[in-house]
């Protein structure tokens, strides 16, 4: 079973956490659009690589981000939202 | 606010495994202070000893200035995140993550009820109501029933003096971290407590294959015996 | 004829206990320690089993924990593994794979119409016609299987278990005690496991008829035993690797899950068998395996016999047997050249005639093919594997000893991601790239000299350290020298074939030539359709022969045939194992005790427990939900509404908060007020409602649906950081009890309870009071969900059960009705109040359901808002709308998800359907094309059985509201 680093609560199990999908930029819905709300909205990109997702630690609520590359399985990093700079 | 003349049921029902042998009112709630007759119950605590302590007094506060707060209510605190400390009157006081705390009484200390007493107004502080199933667990085959319900290392070696743990244990949300009580080691155990009755029968099964069980409230606190 | 030797050191068995069991109805005694292999072939017996297909008589083939032909019952358990599992004492045991027993198998004579069956014979055969299949599959799948399931099991929890080390080393042979002794005097935590009842693995068995190797075994044990920090498991098997080296290790009475920071493989490999007819003849087996019965069990293989070999190893065997007493007929060594000087001539000098290049052509059975009675031996061109039969020799004979060589027991490496190669110094495949913290020693790697399985040890237990961080030495490993361990075609073919290449699934030689012709001639597809490695062994003798044949018919190196990856469990794990003791977690509200006392039947409604109705003797589930709404309409019904998600949101932003999160404006509720709240994901979807209360300027309550609290909880967690509101937001779902008192009379049972004033002048439809209750502190909201009279009344968790025994004491002479979900259900649906995620689904937008009224598009950002201008512009495609069939219909009840049909085309589904005493009549909601939306319209839905039911649409609620009473 994989182990996940939460940045607060250290390494887990991954049957600690719940996925919450990747972090998208959401477009400025006054400007953007509707096609390219369309794309935000329903487009996931699964070619394998580098991903940023959101991934919750539910024993503790910490949500956080990871980078996972989805085709080593590794986790490169993760760090809470907002966050990444002070790495 | 507690009304006093109304006595709470704990949040676990003991029924079906094992029922205690003598129920007492503390700090208005009714907990099991004994199961079975003296002797049975310590000769159950040494391998392994389950008890309910739910009945002691809780406060739960959270937010960007809840430090600030508690600092200002003189109360001591764990510097590093998930970690604990005690009072000088016994009360254990937990961070969990950064900003979020859960103080618990000794059955004769009154943090909690002095904090709720005045609950924070200030920006950025706020309460959490607090219904926790708390349990105490002890005895020489401890870390089996530990190593059956949590997939963590929580021996001695492994986790922390003052760490606090927020893991799973029999697949559900749970709180835990390990004391010396009356010297000897204890492990604490906080989950939701709507969880308490199927946490209390988990554990006590397993308690009871490894030659434990349940054991009283008094059996750790003398002074409620 | 007893074969048993005398007491040697070392040996697995006590000799002082003696037990008794007894095989296919006939009594045997055996020593504490011995399998049901051991003991029976001690015996003098032979046939322990039949094949999987052909129902031959088969023996002890590799005696190293996967001879799945001998699977036995002992009435309990169905499939016993013979080479494996321990006697103990009265046991009565059957073998599995027989009709009428192993002797007198009334299927042996699928053995000589096996011609008739070749491979790929089930699937054409049985193909067509296809009304025929039922048929011929009842046929097929009583022989497919082995054991008899027992259903009358009993319930032994099997523990699982979790352990934590820096190191796990799979295998207690020489190179995994070695590595495990270097790594442990470095400090590390170290695990070693080990499928054999003892430690030693080859040194346990491979002796070449020298004493030395047990002493030398016996150091090492003592070493291994005096140092703490190792922890040896033995009789259990590392059974799968999982990602970050999660290893569950099977033992006897459960499953430990090792997470190790580092894995030595130490696996060691699988002897192989060389092929010729009948080399599966009771009598024949591996020479490891003669080896393990002598030192391990202190049997004898057989009386007289030959040695047929294509390595070095196999002269150690004959060694091995002379010394235990076997007259060795001969070594058969299918090599031309290229032996070990030393060994050769060690085996010639105890007087052993030894025949290079020739083979075992065939080996001739016994009456009943119980045994071997004679050896064919031929001369052999190993480079073409062509057979001079002209040269024939027979020898008689009771038994031969097979080495050919060996497959790495690499099932764990592939599964952790290793890239193996093939090197041809040794003829096998080795790791060639490792994953991180993975390491393999030993001959899974390669090795075979014993001091250099040793060096290879220490190697990979440096490499540990180094992987660690610690200080580390470089230990260096010899190349391997001489004659490769494993020879490249061990085949001899065979006109009349039964020679074998799997021993579980009876696939011979001609079976993969076949399989090739078929088209079938890449190693994945012809496994499956060979079934190859497919057994209960899962390849562990057969898969390295497919490959090396399947490379010689399509004329490629072994290398680029590839492997397959066997997949866990290592061997075979018995269910009870998986199940372990099975954990239900579930939540119960402060009045559990009570609903069950009352007799509720409860219902799992996402973690929680709730009552669905309440039990009474008489009356069927539909009457007693019938008479529980009934209550609600026409007195008061009592709900424990507790499981429903509660939370409470303060702070400056919470008003912003929830106007980004719900599609309602919350800036502008009034102190005191409750607002409906409908969420939507960001594509506009519907995905779940509440009910948001203003407490105060900053301080919000909301509740949401039982099922979807805790998703809900965390995305509104997830939205508070990436808005960067400053909210303080807590669940307190379990902290806080919920009970709904619902119906006319709720009023006048609620007043009695507290001195709030709640006439509806005071305390209006949609609003939230804070307020005692029963004397403790309480909110109360007035809802409307099940009845337009409704006081859902809120407290802290550890008083919800004395405000409810308050509250029946209130309601007594009023006709106060507990009710349960089922009710619940009922009476929203009679209300016309649709249930998010079971009257919407996952594509639901809140127009089709009619929920224009809580948008309000015109505020600023809230989550869905963008996707809902884009859908707003499309032409609506369904709506939801209430309906109910003609008062007079009798016919078949339409069931939740039939069709709406009209003109042959699907227009919408039936979300609720239920019939309701109150109105009178069957009621429901469906969606329907939004031309028929209008009440009076009329439209069809299909039910089971394909009748057209003809239904209208009405306006909601189905049932007259007493406007507050």
């Amino acid at each position: 079973m994989k182990l996940i680093n939460c940045p607060i609560n250290g390494v887990r199990p991954v049957s600690e956490f719940v996925f919450g999908g990747e972090l998208r930029e959401m477009p400025d819905p006054d400007q953007c659009s509707d096609a390219d709300w369309a794309t935000y909205v329903h487009h996931r990109n699964g070619a394998p690589g580098l991903k940023k997702e959101w991934w919750y630690h539910a024993p503790s609520g910490t949500w956080f981000i990871a980078e996972r590359n989805t085709m080593t399985e590794e986790i490169v990093r993760t760090y809470l939202f907002g966050q990444e700079e002070e790495k | 606010m507690q009304n006093t003349s109304i006595i709470q049921p704990s949040p676990i029902t003991y029924g079906h495994i094992a029922e205690p042998s003598k129920i007492g009112s503390v700090h208005g709630m009714a907990v099991a202070l004994k199961f079975g007759n003296g002797d049975e119950e310590s000769k159950r605590r040494q391998l392994i000893g389950i008890a309910d302590i739910s009945c002691l007094s809780r406060f739960g506060v959270k937010g960007p200035n809840a430090v600030q707060w508690l600092r200002a209510h003189k109360v001591d605190l764990p510097e590093e995140r998930n970690s604990w400390v005690a009072t000088s009157s016994g009360a254990v006081v937990l961070r969990l993550g950064n900003s979020e705390f859960l103080i618990e009484d000794s059955p004769t200390s009154s943090l909690a009820p002095s904090l709720a007493s005045d609950p924070p107004k200030m920006f950025g502080v706020y309460t959490v109501r607090r219904s926790d199933a708390s349990l105490v667990l002890s005895g020489s085959r401890v870390q089996e029933l530990l190593a059956e319900v949590c997939t963590l290392d929580l021996s001695e070696k492994a986790l922390g003096k003052n760490a606090v743990v927020m893991t799973q244990v029999a697949g559900i949300s749970a709180t835990v971290l390990r004391q010396s009580l009356n010297g000897e080691t204890v492990y604490r155990l906080w989950c939701d407590g709507t969880y308490g009755t199927y946490m209390w029968h988990t554990l006590v099964e397993i308690a009871e294959e490894l030659g434990g069980g349940a054991v009283g409230l008094s059996s750790y606190f003398k002074e409620l015996a | 004829m007893s074969m048993r030797l005398p007491r040697s050191t070392g040996e697995w068995i006590n000799r002082d206990k003696v037990i008794k069991f007894s095989f296919e109805g006939k009594d045997y005694t055996a020593f504490e320690g011995d399998t049901v292999s051991s003991a029976l072939w001690a015996a003098g017996e032979r046939a322990l089993g039949r094949s999987f297909k052909y129902h031959r008589p088969r023996g002890v083939l590799s005696f190293a924990n996967h001879d799945v032909n001998v699977m036995l019952t002992d009435g309990l358990d169905t499939n016993i593994r013979g080479d494996v599992v321990t006697i103990r004492d009265g046991q009565k045991f059957v073998a599995v794979n027989t009709d009428g027993g192993v002797r007198n198998d009334k299927n042996k004579y699928i053995d000589s119409i096996s011609p008739l069956l070749p491979v790929g014979f089930y699937y054409k055969a049985f193909h067509t016609p296809r009304r025929m299949f039922p048929f011929w599959e009842n046929i097929i799948r009583k022989a497919a299987g082995l054991g008899i399931v027992n259903f009358n099991f009993p319930r032994v929890t099997k523990r699982k278990l979790n352990r934590h080390c820096d190191l796990l080393v799979i295998g207690a042979g020489p190179a995994g005690l070695s590595a495990a002794l270097v790594a442990a005097e470095a400090g590390l935590d170290v695990v070693v496991v080990d499928e054999n009842q003892y430690a030693g693995g080859s040194l346990s068995y491979d002796r070449a008829g020298s004493g030395e190797l047990a002493t030398k075994l016996a150091d090492l044990l003592s070493m291994v035993n005096r140092t703490p920090n190792i922890k040896l498991y033995t009789g259990a098997y590392a059974a799968g690797y999982y990602t970050d080296h999660l290893v569950p290790i099977v033992r006897a009475d459960g499953i430990t899950k090792v997470r190790a920071k580092s894995v030595i493989v130490a696996s060691g490999a699988f002897e192989q068998p060389p092929v010729f007819r009948n080399n599966d003849l009771p009598g024949v087996m591996l020479g490891s395996a003669a080896q393990r019965m002598i030192h391990r069990y202190s049997t004898k293989p057989f009386d007289k016999g030959l040695v047929v070999t294509a390595n070095d190893h196999g002269y150690r065997v004959a060694l091995d047997l002379i010394e235990a007493g076997v007259k060795v007929l001969a070594v058969v060594d299918l090599r031309a050249s290229g032996q070990n000087a030393d060994l050769m001539s060690n085996v010639v000098r105890k007087g052993i005639a030894v025949h290079t290049g020739q083979c075992v052509y065939e080996a001739v059975p016994t009456e009943g093919k119980f045994g071997v009675k004679e050896a064919v031996v031929c001369p052999f061109d190993e480079a073409t594997a062509t057979v001079d039969t002209s040269k024939a020799v027979t020898i008689p004979c009771d038994g031969i000893a097979m080495s050919a060589g060996w497959a790495p027991a690499a099932a764990l490496l592939y599964q952790a991601g290793t890239a193996m190669r093939y090197d041809y110094t040794v003829q096998q495949f080795v790791p060639a790239k490792l994953p991180a913290g993975v390491f393999a020693a030993g001959k899974v790697n390669g090795v075979f000299d014993l001091a250099q399985r040793v060096h290879d040890g220490a190697r990979a237990a440096n490499d540990v350290l180094r992987y660690l961080g610690k200080p580390a030495a470089d230990v260096v490993v010899s190349e391997h020298a001489g004659a490769a361990p494993s020879h490249p075609y061990p085949v001899v073919p065979h006109p009349k074939a039964k020679n074998f290449v799997d021993f579980d699934e009876d696939l011979q030689l001609k079976d993969f030539i076949n399989g090739a012709k078929e088209g079938f001639d890449n190693i994945e597809l012809m496994k499956r359709f060979t079934t190859v490695g497919m057994g209960p062994s899962q390849g562990k003798h057969s898969n390295m022969n497919a490959i090396r044949i399947l490379a010689r018919i399509r004329g490629l190196p072994v290398e680029k045939i590839g492997t397959t990856t066997a997949r866990p469990f290592f061997h075979p794990t018995p269910i009870g194992h998986l199940a372990g003791r099975g954990l239900h977690p579930h939540r119960l509200t402060p009045m559990h005790a009570w609903h069950e006392e009352a007799g509720a039947e409860f219902v799992e409604v996402g973690p929680w427990m709730r009552a669905a109705y309440y039990k009474k003797p008489g009356l069927s589930k539909a009457e007693i939900v019938q008479e529980e709404a009934l209550a609600v309409r026409h007195a008061a019904g009592i709900i424990d509404g507790g499981s429903l998600g509660k939370f409470e949101l303060q702070g400056p932003d919470a008003s912003e908060f929830l106007n980004r999160f719900y599609t309602g404006i919350f800036s502008s509720q009034k102190i005191g007020e409750t607002r409906y709240a409908l969420m939507l994901d960001e594509a506009g979807v519907v995905v779940d409602d509440g009910v948001v209360s203003r407490l105060g300027l900053e301080s919000f309550y909301v509740t949401v649906s039982t099922s979807n609290a805790a998703a809900v909880y965390r995305e509104m967690q997830r939205c508070l950081q990436t808005w960067k509101l400053n909210v303080g937001l807590t669940n307190v779902t379990g902290a806080v009890g919920l009970i709904n008192v619902a119906g006319p009379k709720a009023r006048q049972i609620v007043a009695k309870t507290t001195s709030l004033d709640i006439s509806d002048k005071a305390f209006p439809f949609g609003e939230i009071r804070e307020t005692e209750v029963a004397g403790v502190p309480a909110r109360i909201i007035r809802v409307g969900f099940v009845s337009d009279l409704a006081f859902e009344i809120h407290m802290a968790a550890g008083y919800a059960r004395h405000v409810w025994d308050a509250l029946l004491a209130a309601g007594k002479d009023e006709g106060l009705r507990p009710f349960g979900t089922d009710a619940q259900r009922l009476l929203r649906l009679e209300m016309g109040n649709h249930l998010v995620g079971h009257d919407t689904d996952g594509l639901t937008n809140p127009f089709e359901i009619g929920a224009e009224w809580a948008i309000k598009m015109a505020k600023g950002f809230f989550v869905g808002q963008r996707s809902l201008k884009i859908i707003a512009k499309r032409p609506l495609k369904k709506r939801l709308v209430p309906f109910v069939l003609d008062e007079s219909y009798k016919g078949q009840m339409p069931q939740e998800c039939n069709l709406v049909i009209e003109d042959g085309q699907i227009k919408g589904r039936t979300t609720s359907v239920s019939y309701s005493k109150s109105a009178g009549r069957v009621i429901g909601f469906a969606y329907v094309d939004p031309n028929q939306a209008s009440p009076g319209s009329r439209f069809n839905i299909r039910t089971d059985s394909g009748v057209m039911v003809k239904a209208t649409v009405v306006k909601a609620p189905f049932v007259s509201l007493q406007q507050g009473a």
